[in-house]
């Protein structure tokens, strides 16, 4: 039987704290663990922990669970759970910091897609200064699990036979300066 | 009284408040240095002046040392200036020899270097003693108070406040804006946790109010203008008519049932607008006074002037109806005030995410009181806005519109109670599957969890979590046809669809739209969220910033009722004090103008925040009355030239103080 205690060693409060300073998280400490943004999210069903649990992780210093949960990858970004949190925490942006610290930190599950994707996008983005579906899910499937692809053949024609995704790689001029633009900003959020 | 012949000589008294001041200020330095300064005579510390016995040091001294001046460095002056005047004035030297220098606030509270904040400490007392040496002996005046009471709002709390007064014989002036006293405690079926019923309970005192010889009751009535001071206020009601005299209408209700409509045909306001009511109507059979209203909106003689007036003939020779009655206004003067204005419940329309307004069966809590109520427009029956079904499941939403910074932030205190309240009465009634959706369930009151515990037991279903979404929209054919509660059940951490018939949402308590109108028309201030500001938290909780003005009931803040009628009580209490005493004292602090050197420019006259200021015609001088000034030194500041002085706060005093702070010894 698997123990499901936490020990007090086991939380890093100094975390939780520096967390809360980072842009959007500032009202976490408000929370009053209601649970409208868990029940307005259209993909709570889904998660491991619901966004309401998200916050009680960063609140107790659990990093390692907030940093390696689901959720924050399910997270579609409606905003549906900041309009509505009545203590205004903007649980999107929050889920953004969680989101490129586990980039940083590595800590995303293994094989796991959404991970990927979003890395694919933006390398092809800043490559192109376009998005083009068909080559970025490719190589976030081929980069995580190619039987996804399997799953995706139905929709994926259907969604190519209207025109709707195309083989033809859009581009825009002056890619150069793009990249220079983001790797200023790069620069500048490691600094 | 010993008055400065001869030389001054200055006592000063460090306080170390405990810790207060003591941890951060070297008290015993701060005395040292004083001890040397021109003029003292002696310089002490002690661990805490304001207890008697730092009160006798100081009595002592003035008789051992023959002291004439007294500095007390310690606490605000809002806190013990009274209590060392006081002392002082025993040991036979005026009061206003005293003066305090607040070296907690403004140096040990909010300073953390004890070396810097000892300096300050000195500089402070230095400029005090220099001041002291200045100030002259003055004496307070007196204004006598008018034994009669204005209580404002007729719901429990001016019930309360005014049978008060009454029974102890002071004459009342009870003014209600609607048509019937009893306020939101009338619309109530039951009452938490007893369950007694409201009417019952309440009705009786109404009746009493109509009845007192001492209580003088105008409803559909509004204060137009407040003016005057403590004691002395002058107040203006409009009393709107109902074109029905009162005098001489004997309420057997004969007009209601002649009138040509029939039927019932408008919306009834006091029913939450669930029943109806003709043109010509009494708010509930109860009502006090038992004196109809007609509507000019809706009675067809005010809009066509061709009606068969039935109910004039109905009312035969009593002449009561009289379609030609105008508004009066009345003139009274009165000595206090008490506020009772209450609240309005929130709008959950505000609040779309939960469906009012758009799903017909979403009913706020107080429509759900008269729905329950046996003389509400159902006769008590609970069924749906189709009028014959029956919920099966009911769902009651807490905290709508409360703890919400898109709404109101604050707790409206009672909602909890009055949920698990309908949530009784609901089963009682339907005995329907009821869903209670909570954030945290707050009982703290006399047998409140007692409650809670009840209704567990009684099979009422609890949620954790606050309802996200109130549809019609169904993801599973046992949804089809029923409104579904959005949930995340927090404390299983899953998120639950939830089918219901009908939803409750418990609404929060807020200010009324007007109250920024009538705070402003009584002078008084407000917290942030709009409810009336009482003078302390703590130790003032029924005073305001205006003496003489009073508050009671949820016009303060969300209450119960027998919190209310608590506060009553004691807003009955504080006016009886200044009643019973006869007269109020008045600082001596005010402004004076040295006429020689007074233009007669009168930008002092609307600078006055209290209209204390008139100008003398016969030699166009301005002049200060003293009762109404409250010695906010605003036209001190605002004359050109220099020729209104504030006594205790003269130029030379305030200069005097000044440098001595400024210049290091």
């Amino acid at each position: 039987m698997k123990q499901t205690m936490k020990f007090q060693r086991e939380a890093d409060p100094e975390w939780s704290e520096r967390f809360r300073t980072l842009p959007g998280c500032e009202r976490i400490s408000s929370c009053i663990q209601c649970g409208t943004c868990s029940g307005t999210c259209p993909l709570s069903i889904y998660m491991d922990y619901t966004p309401r649990k998200i916050i009680a992780l960063i609140r107790a210093g659990f990093r390692e669970e907030a940093l390696s949960s689901k959720t924050i990858w399910l997270c579609a970004s409606c905003y549906s759970c900041a309009a509505l949190c009545p203590q205004q925490i903007h649980i999107t942006d929050v889920m953004y910091s969680l989101k490129r610290e586990a980039i940083q930190a590595k800590k995303y599950p293994p094989r796991f897609p959404i991970p990927v994707l979003a890395q694919e996008f933006f390398n092809y983005v800043k490559n192109w200064g376009r998005n083009a579906e068909i080559p970025v899910v490719l190589k976030m499937a081929l980069k995580s699990n190619p039987f996804i692809l399997l799953s995706m053949i139905r929709s994926g024609w259907g969604l190519f036979r209207t025109g709707r995704i195309s083989l033809k790689r859009e581009r825009i001029k002056r890619t150069g300066e793009l990249q220079r633009a983001l790797s200023a900003v790069k620069e500048h959020s490691h600094a | 009284m010993r008055e400065s012949n001869g030389a001054v000589r200055v006592g000063v008294y460090v306080c170390h408040c405990g810790s207060n001041i003591g941890a951060i200020v070297d008290c015993k330095a701060v005395a040292e240095y004083a001890a040397g300064l021109l003029h003292v005579a002696v310089a002490r510390d002690y661990k805490y002046m304001c207890s008697d016995p730092g009160q006798e040091l100081i009595q002592k001294d003035i008789e051992e040392h023959k002291l004439n001046r007294i500095v007390v460095a310690s606490c605000s002056p809002h806190l013990h200036e009274n209590t060392f005047r006081v002392a002082t004035a025993k040991a036979g030297l005026n009061p206003y020899y005293l003066t305090m220098v607040n070296i907690r606030e403004h140096d040990s509270w909010v300073h953390t270097d004890r070396a810097a904040a000892t300096e300050k400490a000195k500089d402070l007392v230095r400029g005090a003693v220099r001041r002291v040496v200045l100030q002259r002996p003055l004496e307070k005046g007196r204004v006598p108070i008018d034994p009669k009471v204005l209580v404002v709002g007729g719901g429990i709390a001016g019930i309360h406040a005014a049978l008060t007064l009454a029974n102890a014989g002071k004459k009342v002036y009870l003014v209600e804006r609607e048509p019937t006293i009893g306020g939101h405690m009338a619309m109530f079926d039951k009452t938490f946790p007893t369950l007694d019923c409201a009417a019952c309970i309440l009705t009786p005192k109404m009746s009493t109010v109509k009845n007192h010889p001492n209580i003088t009751l105008w409803t559909y009535s509004e204060v137009e203008s407040v003016s005057g001071y403590v004691g002395n206020y002058d107040v203006k009601v409009r009393r709107r008519t109902r074109y029905i005299n009162e005098d001489l209408c004997s309420g057997c209700q004969e007009c209601i049932a002649a009138c040509v409509f029939k039927e019932p045909k408008f919306p009834d306001e006091f029913n939450q607008r669930l029943g109806k009511r003709k043109p010509i109507y009494l708010p509930f059979p109860q009502a006090v006074p038992q004196t109809p209203v007609i509507d000019p909106e809706t009675c067809i003689e005010f809009k066509t002037g061709k009606c068969k007036k039935t109910c004039l003939e109905a009312c035969a020779d009593r002449h009561a109806i009289d379609f030609k009655l105008t508004d009066t206004v009345e003139e009274i003067r009165v000595g206090t005030i008490i506020v009772c204005t209450g609240f309005q419940a929130y709008d959950a329309r505000r609040s779309p995410q939960f469906g009012y307004g758009i799903y017909p069966n979403v009913y706020t809590s107080l429509e759900i009181e008269r729905l329950v109520n046996a003389a509400g427009p159902t006769a008590g029956e609970v069924v749906l806005r189709d009028g014959k079904t029956v919920p099966r499941s009911i769902g009651i939403i807490h905290c709508v519109g409360s703890r919400d910074e898109n709404a109101n932030r604050w707790c409206s205190r009672v909602c909890c109670m009055y949920s698990l309240k309908l949530a009784h009465l609901l089963k009682e009634h339907t005995d329907a599957e009821i869903f209670n959706f909570y954030i945290d369930m707050r009982t703290p009151g006399k047998s409140f969890e007692e409650f809670y515990q009840r209704l567990l037991n009684e099979g009422v279903h609890f949620i954790r979590g606050k309802v996200a979404e109130v549809t019609d929209w169904a993801a599973d054919p046992s949804e089809e046809g029923k409104l579904v509660l959005r949930v995340e059940d927090t404390l299983l951490g899953v998120v639950r669809r939830i089918p219901v018939d009908m939803v409750v949402l418990s609404v929060g308590l807020e200010p009324h739209a007007d109250a920024q109108d009538v705070r402003r028309m009584f002078n008084m201030t407000c917290s942030n969220e709009g409810f009336f500001l009482e003078r302390h938290p703590k130790l003032a909780p029924v005073n305001t910033f205006t003496d003489g003005v009073f508050l009671a009931g949820c016009c303060q803040g969300p209450k119960d009722i027998p919190d209310t009628v608590a506060q009553a009580g004691a807003a009955a209490a504080e006016a009886m004090a200044l009643i019973d005493a006869g007269y109020v004292e008045q600082e001596p602090n005010v402004a004076y103008v040295i006429e020689e050197d007074c233009s007669g420019c009168k930008t002092c006259i609307p600078m006055c925040p209290y209209s204390a200021i008139t100008f003398r015609e016969q030699d166009k001088k301005a002049e200060v009355n003293a009762v109404l000034c409250k010695g906010c030194g605003t036209c001190v500041a605002a004359c050109p030239s220099g020729s209104i002085q504030q006594r205790l706060f003269e130029d030379d005093e305030l200069f005097e103080e000044l440098e001595g702070v400024l210049i290091h010894a």
